[in-house]
C-alpha cells in the first residue's frame, strides 16, 4: 500500500508539474492582455510537433528539438499578439474568436503537414529509476524532465517576475494596464513580452511531453479543457492560483484514477471547480474586480 | 467531305435526315450498351478517416481502394444483366454522430449510393433513422450496434467484440498458469461491449477478474491507469477493445512500471512501433486477433479472401507502416457483398441483403460462416464462424490457431448474455 501510495504521489507531481506549464501560460495571457487564448492548447500541440519534425524525422538531439520548439513556439505568440490580439485588444470577445480561429487553422495545418494519426516518438532515453529505493515506485527519466523543466522554468518565472523590471511592467499591466501606461510602462511591449513568455512555456510542455502522450493534430483540445478549469479554480488573473490549482488538480485527479476510476476523475475534476466557484467565486487565489 | 457529297450528288435534305436517323439510331443504342456493359456502381464509406478512431477507418479506405483497382481492371463483375465497376465515394465523420448523419444523407440523396459501410458504434444510432427511412444497406464492423431495429445493418465481417472469446479461450489452453487478470477499457460504445465479453470469457475459462478500470477518451496520462491495474497484481493485463493510441502508451506504461505477465488486447495496430518503446522481450507472447495478411496461414484453404499475401503486399507498398486492424475488412464487406448481388441479379440495396443471406451461410473470409446474431442482438444479421488467434513472436505477428467464435457460443452463451445484461449492453437495454 505504501508503494502504491508513493507511486500515485509520483505520477500527480507529473500531472501537477506537466498542468502548471500550460495553466500558468493561460493565465498569463489573460492576465496582460485579457485575452482567453482557446488556442493555448495548439501552442501545446505546435511544441510536440516540433519534436516530431526536429527530432523522430530528423534524427537531431532531442533537446535541440525542445529548445526549437520553445523558440518556434514562443515567436508565434509574438505574432499572435501581433497580428491577432492587438487590433482587438479593447474587445475580449473577439479576441476569444480570433483564438477559436487561429485553433482550427493550426490544427488543419499540422493534419495537412504531418498527417491525422498519432505520431509515435521514442524517448530520448528509456531508462526509469526507483525514487525512495522501492522496487514498487517507479519513474521514467522522460518524465523527471517534464517535472525538472516545469520546476525550472516556473521558478524562474517567479524571479523574473518578482526581480526585474520587465517583470514588473507585467505585473503592474496585469494589476491595471492604464496605470501602467500612465506611468511609461509600453502596452504593446508588455502584451508582446507575455505572449512570448506563455506560448513559449506551451511549446516548451509540448516538446517535453511529445514521447509521452499521444502526439496527433488535435491533442490540444483535452489539454485546453483541464487547463481552463485550472485557470477558474486558481482565481483569474493570479499565476500563484494557477500554480496551486495545477497542484491541487493534479493529486485529486491522479488518486480518483488510481483507486476509483479515470472517469470518475473527470467528474470530481468538475465537481472541485464547481465547488470552488460555489465557496470561493473569485478562485482560490484570485482578488475580487475593484469594478 | 462537302466534296464527296457533291461528288454522290447527297442533296442538304438527304444529309440532315440521314444525320438525325443516325443519331437516333446512336441515341437508341447508347443507353443499352451503358447499362449492359458500363454500369459503375457507387459504394459509400462513412467512417473515421481522422481524428482519435481514424485507424479503424482510413486503412479500410486504402484497402477498398486496391478491392476497386483490381475489379475494375478485370473488366468489373457481372451483376445480373450488367457488369459493374466500383466507385467509392468517402465521407469523414470524424467518429461524430452528427457528422455520420451528414454523411449518409449526403451519400444517399445526393451521392445516390447503393450500400454503405460504416466503423459503426456512437456513429450508428445517428445514422439508423436515415438507413431504416431509405432502406439503404449499411454495413458495420460492430455487431453490437444490431438490434430488431436495425433490419438493413449488418455485420458480414468483423464480430466485434465476440471474437475476443478467442483469445482468451486460447490463452486459457497454452497457458493455464495465468490465473488472474484486470481489464481496461475507454468508456464508450466500443469500450463496453468488448468489457462485457472479456468478463464473460475470463469466466468461462477459470481466469479470475480482479478488476476492471474505465477511463476517459479524453486521458493523455497514462500512467495512473496502469498503476491502477498493477495494484491488483494481476497475470493479465487485457486492454480490452482501446483504441490504437491507447494501446500504445499503455503497453509502455505497463513496460516502464515493470509488469512481467501477459497482455491481451483486441488490436495491437502498428504493434512495432510499441516494441520499439518498449522492448522485443516484453511484447513476446502478447495475443490480439488481427493478423498481418503476409501471415501463410491465410493461405488455408479454408480462408475465402483472395489472395491476401498479395494484398498485404500491395497494401505495404503503397501505404507502409500503414497496416491495421481494418486493412482488409471493408474489402472483405464488398467481397461478401457482391456476391449477395449476384446470386439476386441486383445492386438494389432491398435485394442485396436477402442475396447475402440466402441459405443462411456466407463465405467470410476466415472462413465459411453463418448469419447469427438473434439470442444476443435480437436479429441474424452477424456473420460468425472462425476467427484468427494472433501472437506476437519474435517481433512478428503470427496467427496460433483458428478458432471456432459458434462453438464457444454453444459452450459458454449463457455467460455471454449474463455479462451483457449486466453492463447494459444487451439490445433491448440499449437507448
Amino acid at each position: 500500500m505504501t508503494e502504491l501510495l508513493l507511486q500515485t504521489c509520483v505520477n500527480a507531481v507529473y500531472a501537477s508539474s506537466f498542468m502548471a506549464l500550460i495553466a500558468v501560460g493561460l493565465m498569463l495571457i489573460f492576465g496582460v492582455m485579457g485575452v482567453v487564448n482557446f488556442a493555448h492548447g495548439e501552442l501545446f500541440m505546435l511544441g510536440a510537433y516540433c519534436v516530431v519534425f526536429v527530432y523522430a524525422d530528423r534524427d537531431f538531439p532531442f533537446f535541440l528539438a525542445v529548445m526549437i520548439g520553445l523558440v518556434f513556439v514562443g515567436v508565434l505568440g509574438i505574432l499572435m499578439e501581433r497580428a491577432l490580439f492587438r487590433p482587438v485588444r479593447d474587445n475580449p470577445l473577439a479576441g476569444l474568436i480570433a483564438s477559436i480561429g487561429l485553433l482550427l487553422m493550426l490544427q488543419a495545418a499540422v493534419a495537412m503537414g504531418f498527417g491525422v494519426r498519432m505520431e509515435h516518438i521514442n524517448p530520448p532515453n528509456q531508462a526509469t529509476f526507483h525514487p525512495f529505493g522501492l522496487e514498487g515506485v517507479v519513474v521514467a527519466l522522460q518524465r523527471l524532465y517534464v517535472i525538472i523543466g516545469a520546476g525550472v522554468v516556473l521558478a524562474s518565472l517567479w524571479v523574473f517576475l518578482r526581480r526585474t523590471r520587465f517583470g514588473w511592467a507585467l505585473r503592474a499591466c496585469a494589476q491595471d494596464p492604464e496605470a501602467a501606461a500612465l506611468q511609461g510602462i509600453s502596452i504593446n511591449q508588455t502584451a508582446r513580452l507575455a505572449m512570448f513568455i506563455a506560448a513559449a512555456m506551451a511549446g516548451l510542455a509540448g516538446a517535453l511531453a511529445a514521447p509521452l502522450v499521444r502526439t496527433y493534430p488535435y491533442m490540444g483540445h483535452s489539454v485546453i479543457v483541464t487547463a481552463f478549469i485550472v485557470t477558474i479554480v486558481g482565481g483569474l488573473g493570479s499565476l500563484g492560483g494557477a500554480v496551486t490549482a495545477a497542484v491541487l488538480y493534479g493529486f485529486v485527479h491522479t488518486f480518483v484514477t488510481t483507486f476509483s476510476d479515470g472517469v470518475i476523475a473527470d467528474i470530481v475534476g468538475l465537481l472541485l471547480m464547481l465547488l470552488v466557484l460555489v465557496a470561493r467565486p473569485t478562485g482560490l487565489l484570485g482578488v475580487r474586480d475593484r469594478d | 467531305m462537302s466534296q464527296q457529297l457533291h461528288q454522290k450528288k447527297i442533296g442538304r435534305r438527304t444529309f440532315l435526315g440521314a444525320t438525325v436517323a443516325g443519331a437516333a439510331l446512336a441515341g437508341g443504342l447508347a443507353p443499352a450498351r451503358v447499362s449492359a456493359a458500363d454500369r459503375t456502381v457507387r459504394i459509400g464509406f462513412l467512417a473515421p478517416l481522422t481524428g482519435e478512431v481514424a485507424a479503424w477507418g482510413l486503412p479500410g479506405l486504402y484497402g477498398c481502394q486496391i478491392w476497386a483497382e483490381k475489379v475494375n481492371a478485370a473488366g468489373g463483375v457481372r451483376i445480373g444483366d450488367d457488369t459493374c465497376t466500383f466507385e467509392f465515394v468517402s465521407y469523414d465523420n470524424e467518429y461524430a454522430p452528427e457528422k455520420a448523419r451528414a454523411g449518409a444523407t449526403k451519400l444517399i440523396f445526393e451521392d445516390e449510393v447503393k450500400f454503405i459501410m460504416m466503423l459503426g458504434g456512437d456513429t450508428w444510432p445517428a445514422v439508423q433513422p436515415i438507413a431504416n427511412k431509405s432502406g439503404m444497406l449499411v454495413s458495420t464492423l460492430l455487431p453490437s450496434d444490431l438490434s430488431p431495429d436495425t433490419p438493413t445493418l449488418i455485420a458480414p465481417c468483423e464480430v466485434h467484440p465476440i471474437y475476443n472469446v478467442t483469445g482468451v479461450w486460447w490463452l486459457a489452453d497454452n497457458m493455464p498458469d495465468l490465473k488472474s487478470a484486470v481489464i481496461c477499457a475507454q468508456d464508450d460504445a466500443l469500450g463496453r461491449p468488448s468489457v462485457a465479453t472479456y468478463l464473460a470469457a475470463f469466466e468461462a475459462h477459470g481466469i479470475e477478474v480482479r478488476d476492471t478500470v474505465f477511463f476517459d477518451l479524453s486521458t493523455t496520462d497514462f500512467a495512473p491507469v496502469m498503476t491502477k491495474m498493477l495494484s491488483s497484481n494481476p497475470d493479465v493485463l487485457c486492454l480490452d477493445t482501446a483504441y490504437a493510441d491507447f494501446v500504445h502508451p499503455l503497453c509502455e506504461q505497463a513496460y516502464q512500471q515493470g509488469f512481467k505477465g501477459k497482455i491481451i488486447s483486441c488490436t495491437a495496430d502498428f504493434y512495432e512501433k510499441i516494441i520499439e518503446k518498449t522492448s522485443k522481450e516484453f511484447m513476446e507472447g502478447f495475443i490480439f486477433q488481427f493478423p498481418d495478411f503476409d501471415d501463410p496461414a491465410l493461405n488455408e484453404p479454408q480462408i475465402n479472401f483472395a489472395e491476401p499475401n498479395e494484398f498485404y503486399t500491395e497494401y505495404s507498398q503503397r501505404w507502409p507502416g500503414e497496416w491495421s486492424a481494418v486493412s482488409w475488412e471493408y474489402a472483405s464487406i464488398m467481397d461478401l457483398w457482391v456476391q449477395g448481388a449476384q446470386r439476386v441479379g441486383s445492386v438494389e440495396p432491398q435485394d442485396v441483403l436477402p442475396g447475402m443471406k440466402q441459405g443462411g451461410t456466407g463465405k467470410h473470409a476466415f472462413g465459411d460462416a453463418s448469419w447469427w446474431g438473434k439470442e444476443l442482438f435480437g436479429i441474424d444479421n452477424a456473420l460468425v464462424g472462425n476467427w484468427p488467434v494472433v501472437v506476437i513472436e519474435n517481433g512478428k505477428a503470427v496467427i496460433k490457431e483458428y478458432r471456432s467464435i459458434p462453438e464457444w457460443w454453444s459452450m459458454h452463451g449463457e455467460l455471454l448474455v449474463k455479462h451483457f445484461t449486466e453492463m447494459g449492453e444487451m439490445y433491448h437495454q440499449r437507448g
